[in-house]
């Protein structure tokens, strides 16, 4: 049942230019990037040669073209999940869910899962481009993986809050907002730590902090549970708010 | 008497923002039975309908399909249910078979059973020639078609469609009518409408809601046996219990009765026997037509309300 609503959900973004529109731009904008990578590690490259211990071709190009993807994706999720059960709520197609022999976690799984296939094909796309380095380099494969899961717990992370706030706000625009707030607003957080003041709390909620911890290769589960807590509470929330469509409070 | 019915539904209550809008509905439905539910705007119809479908949850009350209880066993109970909302919940973007085949595997059918099933579906309700068109691109009485045969997909045992035939032409309404004519002979129907010629030609129980209570419930031949008539030469209203077929008969001035009879054949008999016998002269007998329409007058329209 979970596969029939995320297949539908999948079809859907595709059925419009959004979904295809944010491929292009996506892909457009890193590969970009990752070519003006490529180009400062050559400009530097004779003078890092001198250095011991110095920085090669993953760490000059590879990490910061995954960094900039997780800030693409900060402005790019928003937009894809915002209509996906607020659209639905709109067009009154929530009621044929809702009269349906499912759950309303198996709804919001297909969701989410669905949203998912689509932000893989943008994860591929990603993980392709640093391969075409092994032609004339030697790529660190430790660190070049730990990149990609970063951004693939990014990823499902943003997904799950776009959907609670899909979920919450009848107005698709109101749900993107609230969702890029959110998540900006985590990125952005441990701000205050950078002034010298201790802020344990906020350096913990920073997810710009896990995901380059997880990105430079230093895998902890803490880092990992961090996203993986978000995509369960956000789920959780999504959840509750469906439910409480059909329940009386 | 017959047999267990297949939907039941008992002291229907809900609450919106702290007002009552449901006050303890109760309601039985029986395989083969249509039941019209009539009623002013914001009476409650929509809110009732969206309860038994499983879609909104009750304050107060319960509701069975088939046996199975809607809160306690939703998955069980739903496979039971075919439901059409006010607004029909189509995927503009997909085209007629798309859209169908998605409700037939979310109503639980095999992907191997689902295509048939939606041959089925079409069929029923006359979509064949457009199974490959978007259904953006349809007219509103062919989107309306296709909101009923998503409801239809899975044979449930109970459909509940909310305002089939609202908003479409003449001849729209006639094919959504035969449609739904049709369904009679498998499952059983609860349908809501505006019109009450509708629910006369359509429905073999109509029930009433006014202000969120069921103010009448009642097969509809027994609510359409009303005779009109016109006599000259009475001294006086003359009992009409007492004339064979007749259960009252009530005064409208000028020699006019509206007499409410058991069967209009028999009380037309006597009557007529009766007026010989009694040297009246009988100008004027016919059947009362608008019967439905005297009694939704006269329960929903002393107030004159119409709550949004």
């Amino acid at each position: 049942m979970i596969r029939v609503i995320a297949t539908r959900e999948t079809i859907a973004l595709f059925r419009t230019p959004l979904a295809w529109s944010l491929l292009a731009m996506a892909q457009f904008v890193l590969a970009y990037q990752f070519l003006a990578q490529i180009e400062t590690y050559l400009h530097f490259a004779d003078k890092l040669r001198a250095i011991p211990e110095a920085p090669g071709v993953t760490e000059v190009v590879v990490t910061p073209t995954i960094g900039v993807s997780a800030l693409l994706m900060l402005f790019f999720i928003p937009v894809i999940t915002m209509a996906s059960l607020s659209g639905e709520r709109r067009n009154g197609t929530l009621a044929l869910l809702y009269s349906s022999p499912v759950t309303s976690f198996q709804i919001v799984a297909g969701k989410f899962i669905g949203i998912g296939a689509l932000l893989a094909i943008l994860w591929v796309i990603i993980a392709l481009m640093p391969l075409t380095l092994m032609w004339g380099a030697t790529l660190d494969v430790g660190l070049y993986l730990s990149g990609l899961l970063a951004l693939f717990v990014l990823m499902s992370a943003y997904t799950a809050v776009g959907l609670m706030f899909s979920a919450i706000f009848a107005q698709p625009s109101v749900a993107a907002i609230m969702t890029f707030g959110l998540l900006s607003g985590l990125w952005l957080i441990d701000w205050a730590t950078r002034l010298g003041q201790d802020a344990g709390l906020f350096s913990y909620l920073s997810s710009l902090n896990h995901f380059q911890r997880i990105a430079q290769g230093l895998l902890d589960t803490s880092d990992l549970a961090y996203f993986i807590i978000i995509i369960a509470l956000a789920l959780y929330v999504t959840t509750w708010r469906l439910d409480g469509d059909r329940k009386p409070l | 008497m017959l047999d267990a019915p297949l939907l039941l539904a008992h002291n229907l209550t809900r609450y919106y923002h702290g007002r009552r809008v449901l006050h303890g509905i109760d309601l039985e439905l029986h395989r083969g039975e249509v039941l019209g539910f009539l009623g002013p705007n914001g009476a409650g119809k929509s809110t009732t309908m969206n309860i038994l479908s499983g879609v909104l949850a009750p304050h107060e009350g319960s509701v069975s399909i088939c046996g199975h209880d809607l809160s306690q066993q939703p998955l069980q109970a739903k496979r039971h249910i075919g439901y059409l909302p006010e607004t029909p919940p189509l995927h503009l973007d997909a085209t007629v078979d798309e859209y169908l085949l998605f409700c037939a595997r979310l109503r639980g059918i095999t992907s191997a059973a689902a295509s048939a099933a939606v041959g089925d579906s079409k069929r029923e309700c006359d979509l064949i020639a457009v199974g490959s068109r978007l259904i953006g691109n349809l007219s509103k009485g062919f989107r309306q078609r296709v909101g009923i045969a998503q409801a239809l997909l899975h044979a449930p045992a109970v459909v509940i469609l909310d305002e089939p035939t609202s908003g479409l032409d003449p001849n729209q309404i006639r094919s959504v009518r035969s449609t739904i004519k049709a369904l009679t002979q498998r499952h059983a129907v609860i349908l809501s409408t505006h019109v009450l010629s509708e629910a006369q030609a359509l429905c073999s129980r109509v029930a009433i809601l006014h202000h969120g209570h069921i103010a009448f419930n009642q097969r509809v031949d027994q609510a359409q046996h009303a005779m009109r008539i016109q006599l000259d030469g009475l001294s006086s209203d003359p009992d009409w219990s007492l004339i064979a077929g007749i259960t009252s008969g009530e005064s409208l001035g000028e020699g006019h009765y509206l007499l409410q009879v058991v069967d209009f054949d028999v009380a037309a008999n006597s009557l007529t026997r009766q007026a010989v016998a009694q040297n009246w002269t009988l100008r004027e007998l016919r059947r009362d037509t608008s019967p439905l329409e005297q009694v939704f007058v006269n329960l929903t329209c002393n107030d004159g309300a119409d709550f949004a």
